[in-house]
């Protein structure tokens, strides 16, 4: 019934395009660029295809992309998820076409040569200039804007503070022999990353050969002290819940769900410096609902957007007036440090240049 | 010359119409199905393991490199392994288990033995997955048969034991959960059709019941015994749902291995086909080899 009703209100759409589109050529002029932007929205049908992760949909993030559901009520979002960029990729290549998907910063050159993304129009978006001048430049190659940056956080070490006792702030912590079989790895390449930071490595994002064979050594010889490796935050959320976990690989909303839950949870800046990304909203090339993918980002670039991010989510939004309740998150994500996603308070997630190579030895780690 | 044998070629004609199209009309659908959609994957998943065809973009043709690599990398091989191990462990020991239920359902000449085989059966009407899930409840941390072990005093709270979820143990004993009544059901057809009379025919020329079970019942159950085992054998080979939802690091099996190198890592199509055809090209040799143990088998008395 509702996709029918769609169908038929898409067409009546087209209709009123047909004369819309025409109207915006001969009165562009007059109108103004707003107008005709919103004429140029109308054009488009259908449901606005995204490809996000979980939590960031209808499964509990609607606050965040309200406001675009209001003003096309026609075409509201369609999700389907992805557990990482690798998997988002795979489903491109397998066929899905989505309008617009998230990947995160360490990626931006990645798919901006990949020929699957197209730049985004910021003139569009009346948020963007309330976002991060750090965070928008590091969306952008080649001068172009690849990546709209909205979410941003680190990854870092999560502890039950009444059942671990550290030995130091590091990264070590996820490979210590004392907490065997109660610690969780993350199920990505980037614990390569981690290994080369904590064994000292210059560039753990451009490991030589010998480095990385070092890396995946050391992983393979500490993979029994890890009982899990995630690849979805609710299966964290289960395992560290139910206390089958006390040490995880973990980003801030993590933490604060097992807040939530009332265990006695510290989130850890290692020494070594906790991992800091940005989430890029990126706009796929041929997407037949360009100007409504523009919208959607603009809604998820506000304010309220951001301050609802921030408050429910732990995570740190890249529009730089939104500020959360807590005054204690606030601290915790140095939200009035406009470079607290990068040096010398973290390292800003990046390009690896040999990604095929370090993904195939994590999954040697992970069969071995 | 007879009406019969006047009427004999139109009706050879019918005869032979209605051959020419029973046949494929009967056999053609099934077969264009399985060549959709069975085959023709399985060739693409092959052109994919020989960079025939390929997700980058960059120039590509025929090769044998992917192979070549994994012939000779120590770990798929492993891991391919450990995963026939836990396979051959959890067919195996449900056989077994499976053997003495299904023997009294058929043999005991019961009456509510069809009642019984629909409680074996029951936890088909719920999902996969919930059955799945149902086992994390039960063997976690505070788990039920943790919570029962506390409740005892035989564990304290501080201590559970904490290897039950997560584990090579855990995948093993939810699939051997979730294939049982796979299992029973080959072995119970097989022994129902068993023919009484050899049974009688045994006790008369003396056998004891032992002896009777083990010269007659065994080796006549035997097709379905290696049905069972085939049954459960194949799939949980390439299983990849049950270790994902209980089997943590060290429950990591083969079949996650495929999905992970077309999805979750980033994606090498390649690798991933070569592990999938060589999976397909295991089990068919596995069919094969099996299938003459299927057969009906003879008993003789010596």
């Amino acid at each position: 019934m509702e996709e029918s009703l769609e169908r038929r209100l898409s067409r009546e759409q087209l209709l009123k395009i047909a004369a819309a589109a025409g109207g915006a050529t001969l009165l562009a002029g007059r109108l103004g660029t707003a107008e005709a932007a919103q004429a140029a929205q109308l054009a488009e049908s259908g449901r606005l295809q995204v490809l996000d992760w979980a939590g960031y949909g209808n499964d509990g993030g609607q606050a965040m992309f309200s406001a675009y559901v209001k003003g096309h009520p026609r075409n509201k979002p369609q999700f389907t998820y992805m557990t990482n960029e690798s998997d988002a990729l795979a489903k491109i290549h397998a066929g899905l076409k989505p309008d617009l998907f998230r990947p995160y910063v360490g990626w931006v050159k990645y798919f901006a040569t990949s020929g699957l993304v197209q730049p985004w129009n910021p003139k569009l978006m009346p948020n963007f200039k309330h976002l991060n001048p750090f965070m928008v430049k590091a969306g952008q190659y080649k001068g172009k804007q690849y990546g709209i940056p909205d979410d941003w956080g680190f990854d870092a070490i999560l502890y039950r503070g009444d059942k671990v006792h550290p030995r130091a702030k590091s990264w070590g912590l996820l490979f210590d022999e004392r907490y065997k079989g109660k610690i969780a790895w993350f199920d990505d390449l980037e614990m390569l990353v981690i290994a080369g930071l904590y064994l000292g490595m210059p560039r753990p994002w451009r490991q030589s050969d010998a480095e990385l064979k070092r890396s995946q050594q050391f992983l393979i010889k500490k993979k029994k002290l890890a009982r899990l490796i995630w690849s979805s935050e609710t299966n964290l959320w289960e395992a560290f819940g139910s206390g089958d976990l006390w040490i995880a690989y973990a980003w801030p909303n993590d933490w604060v769900q097992m807040k939530k839950k009332k265990l006695k949870v510290v989130y850890m800046r290692p020494k070594e410096k906790p991992i800091a990304w940005v989430g890029m909203f990126m706009l796929l090339k041929g997407s037949p609902r360009p100007r409504l993918a523009h919208s959607y980002v603009n809604a998820w670039s506000s304010k309220r957007s951001g301050k609802w991010l921030e408050d429910n989510y732990g995570y740190g939004h890249a529009n730089v007036l939104a500020r959360p309740s807590s005054s204690d998150l606030l601290r915790a994500l140095q939200l009035t440090n406009p470079k607290a996603v990068t040096e010398p308070a973290a390292h800003l997630d990046r390009d690896v240049p040999r990604r095929a190579v370090y993904a195939r030895m994590w999954e040697e780690v992970k069969a071995s | 010359m007879s009406i019969a044998a006047r009427a004999s070629p139109a009706s050879a004609r019918r005869r032979w119409f209605r051959l020419d199209l029973t046949t494929p009309t009967l056999l053609g659908l099934p077969l264009a199905w399985l060549a959709v959609f069975f085959l023709v994957p399985i060739a693409i998943v092959a052109a994919y393991s020989f960079d025939v065809y390929s997700i980058d973009p960059g120039p590509h043709g025929f090769t044998l490199q992917a192979w070549h690599a994994f012939l000779h990398s120590s770990v798929y091989l492993s891991l391919f392994w450990k995963s026939v191990k836990m396979s051959l462990i959890v067919s195996a020991t449900i056989v077994l288990l499976a053997y003495p239920l299904a023997y009294y359902l058929a043999l005991s000449g019961t009456k509510r033995k069809y009642v019984l085989l629909l409680l074996l059966i029951a936890p088909f009407l719920t999902s996969y997955l919930l059955r799945v899930l149902a086992w994390k409840v039960i063997l976690g941390n505070q788990g039920a048969l943790n919570s029962f072990l506390v409740w005892t005093g035989l564990r304290s709270p501080d201590h559970p034991i904490s290897q039950l979820l997560y584990s090579r143990f855990a995948v093993m004993l939810v699939l051997a959960y979730i294939w049982l009544p796979f299992v029973a059901l080959p072995i119970f057809v097989s022994l129902e059709s068993l023919d009484r009379r050899l049974l009688e025919a045994a006790s008369d020329l003396g056998a004891t019941r032992l002896q009777a079970f083990r010269r007659v019942t065994l080796p006549l159950s035997l097709p379905g015994i290696f049905a069972a085992f085939l049954f459960v054998f194949i799939p949980t080979l390439g299983e990849f749902v049950t270790p994902s939802l209980v089997g943590g690091t060290s429950g990591y099996m083969y079949g996650n291995q495929i999905v992970d190198l077309f999805g979750t890592g980033f994606p090498d199509w390649e690798t991933g086909s070569v592990l999938a055809i060589f999976l397909l090209g295991v089990v068919g040799v596995l069919t094969i080899v099996f299938a003459r143990f299927l057969q009906p088998r003879q008993v003789t008395a010596e």
